[in-house]
């Protein structure tokens, strides 16, 4: 009962005019920033932290929780109408979704993506009410060992299913812990690897590195192809913003089964919005009677997919919230605010904070009935956003990342940062490393290497004790399956293979 | 196939000079049996195994032919070197010259060049947009911004 009393109570909270102030504030950036390509909802609340400096922590991550989840439902206005992913996790709807444009039937489609997206965001939402507190008071047993194998988990899961080589998804979780350890080391007092920088010593702040690695790369990667001149074209918004009885019909069962993998996946660390909606595309793909309409207009493909991808941001909050471990990068980035606000998401907060929990939580409830009237009566306003012409888009990209970085402490050398990272990430496109985990065990760095610290002084400097419970045993083993699964399963496969031969 | 070899030696490299590094942290080992030395040293052996890993996928990709290179690839390195340094230039002017001129300069110089001949677009855009963030910034969020040489 205790918990329903919190829930309702989270509904006071969020239902308070300041509050919804901050949740549409929230999704309308996030609506814009998911249509803007070359921005998206990691740079976007990384930007927003230092704006948001003085606000009340919860209006500031109600805002923010705004964005991440707002992002997905204009993701895939882009994906339809010029075929470019808006955001990463829309690139499925590329496929379908611009074929129904080509067809006349871009207003059906931009329909499902908003209905569905509402649908399994909500589907999501119910999801987390229920599961984030039986998680949460689980994880309440956890020692500073439990914490370390878990974080160990989430990395390798997301280095090993991010990008196409583990061992560069590996490299760029190292690069990430590496630089989290730039900085005083607070347990001792001594400051490591500041090359005598003063500002080092508090360390390379995430928000420089989110900036320059998601905004400033993905402008530098624009630019390139407008200089090679390889830009799609904006189709109208064709046809009625509606299904039809037999449009509906067919994406009702895409809808429901998009937003239960997508919830699924969206707990799971690592796997995240893109690979949600890949999973979902292909079950719908193989459970359609018409399996070869896929690709060229099949309104499956689109409702599938969306729903996912939607229902996906959902359940990447269950581990942020309840463990205080995200499972991918624009989760991390969310984490990173939290802490700036001097806040840990973990078990603990729903016990000392459920106002916070809760008010976050209902927020969602309603920011999604927003969405849903941004994104489909007021469609026609945001598609406008696509005629500002890429080459005057991106320079402005720069100048905003630029306020934001300065923003923060008033120093260059945060500009300086921004643009090294923003090179850096550029280049780890071109020779696939992902920037995900690199953001990843960046934030949390700082957090593994107490928890390690801990643990080894509770067991008198003895590694034994991150293989003495279930829990940590069951961690490391899955952190070991997570790393080497991409060596061993393709020779598995080979294996049968020349078995059945 | 290049990239991935420039990759491994890049990261033998890192290794040894985290380790280096991580043995240059003087460290008084009173109260904390660990000291700050030994996460570092986890991830410097990290970063070894992960070397390892990496020249495993090369080893079993060697048969592989390697992709054809993209055409007009030098463009890459013109556009992205050039936007570089001007970005550079941008930030270094950023305080002297003060947010609304600095970022006046480098949005003419960018769209100039990626939006060409839209000069009428390009020149509001580049006026317009930094003098609204600034007062909106200042002003409005209590941000505050290099103010360099104009007066207000």
């Amino acid at each position: 009962m205790d918990t329903l009393t919190h829930i309702i109570n989270g509904f006071a909270v969020c239902l308070q005019p300041i509050n919804l102030w901050y949740t549409f504030v929230g999704v309308f950036l996030g609506t814009i920033v998911g249509v803007l390509p070359g921005i998206g909802p990691s740079a976007t609340i990384a930007l927003l932290i230092p704006v948001t400096f003085g606000m009340n922590p919860t209006s500031a991550l109600i805002m923010m929780a705004g964005v991440f989840y707002g992002t997905k439902y204009g993701g895939s206005t882009t994906a339809i109408l010029i075929r470019t992913p808006g955001e990463a996790a829309s690139v499925m709807t590329t496929l379908d979704g611009y074929e129904m444009a080509r067809k006349g039937r871009a207003g059906a489609a931009l329909a499902v993506s908003a209905i569905g997206s509402f649908i399994a965001g909500t589907i999501g939402v119910v999801a987390l009410t229920i599961f984030a507190l039986p998680l949460a008071s689980m994880a309440l047993k956890f020692g500073p060992a439990e914490y370390f194998t878990l974080m160990l988990f989430a990395m390798t899961a997301v280095a090993s299913l991010t990008g196409k080589s583990p061992a560069k998804g590996l490299l760029a979780t190292l690069l990430g812990l590496m630089i989290s350890t730039i900085g005083i080391d607070l347990q001792s007092g001594q400051p490591r690897y500041t090359m005598g920088i003063a500002e080092f010593q508090d360390g390379v702040g995430f928000v420089v590195v989110v900036v320059g690695m998601f905004a400033v790369s993905e402008v530098l990667r624009g630019l390139v192809d407008i200089q090679r001149g390889t830009g799609a074209k904006l189709l109208p918004i064709s046809g009625k913003l509606w299904l039809t009885r037999e449009e509906w019909k067919r994406s009702v069962g895409p809808i429901w089964r998009g937003g239960v993998i997508g919830f699924i996946i969206g707990v799971l660390p690592g796997a995240g919005g893109t690979i949600a909606s890949i999973l979902s595309y292909t079950t719908e793909k193989r459970l359609s009677k018409h399996p070869e309409e896929f690709g060229h207009g099949a309104i499956e493909g689109v409702a599938g997919p969306e729903a996912a991808n939607n229902a996906d941001t959902a359940g990447a909050l269950v581990p942020l919230l309840t463990l205080g471990v995200p499972g991918g990068g624009s989760t991390a980035v969310l984490l990173g605010a939290f802490i700036m606000y001097g806040i840990q998401p973990g078990p603990l907060l729903f016990q000392n904070r459920p106002d916070l929990v809760w008010g976050l939580v209902d927020s969602m409830y309603i920011g999604n009935v927003m969405l849903l009237i941004l994104n489909l009566p007021l469609i026609g306003l945001f598609v406008k956003l696509l005629l500002i012409p890429i080459g005057i888009l991106y320079p402005l990209i720069v100048s905003i990342a630029a306020i934001g970085a300065y923003g923060i402490n008033g120093s260059v050398l945060d500009l300086y940062l921004i643009l090294t990272f923003g090179v850096l990430g550029y280049i780890f496109d071109k020779v696939d490393i992902p920037v995900a985990p690199l953001v990843l065990s960046l934030v949390l760095g700082g957090m593994m290497e107490q928890s390690f610290r801990q643990a080894m002084t509770i067991s008198g400097g003895n590694p034994k004790i991150f293989f003495n419970s279930a829990i940590t045993m069951t961690l490391v083993v899955m952190s070991v399956i997570s790393i080497s699964l991409p060596f061993v399963l393709p020779r598995l496969k080979a294996m049968l293979k020349s078995e059945e031969e | 196939m290049t990239a991935d070899r420039i990759i491994l030696g890049v990261t033998l490299v890192l290794a040894a000079l985290y380790f280096w590094a991580t043995q240059q942290i003087p460290s008084l080992e009173i109260g904390d049996p660990l000291g700050p030395k030994a996460f570092p040293r986890l991830l410097g052996i990290g970063l070894l195994l992960t070397a390892a890993l990496l020249a495993g996928e090369m080893w079993k990709a060697r048969h592989e032919k390697p992709a054809p290179a993209e055409p007009g690839s030098m463009v890459h390195y013109l556009v992205v070197g050039g936007v570089a340094v001007w970005t550079w230039l941008y930030f270094y002017s950023f305080e002297p010259l003060g947010f609304i001129i600095a970022t006046v300069l480098y949005l003419l110089g960018l769209t100039g060049y990626f939006n060409r001949g839209k000069w009428i677009a390009n020149v509001s855009t580049a006026i317009l947009f930094p003098v609204f963030t600034y007062l909106m910034f200042t002003k409005g969020l209590g941000v505050s911004l290099a103010r360099g040489v104009l007066p207000f």
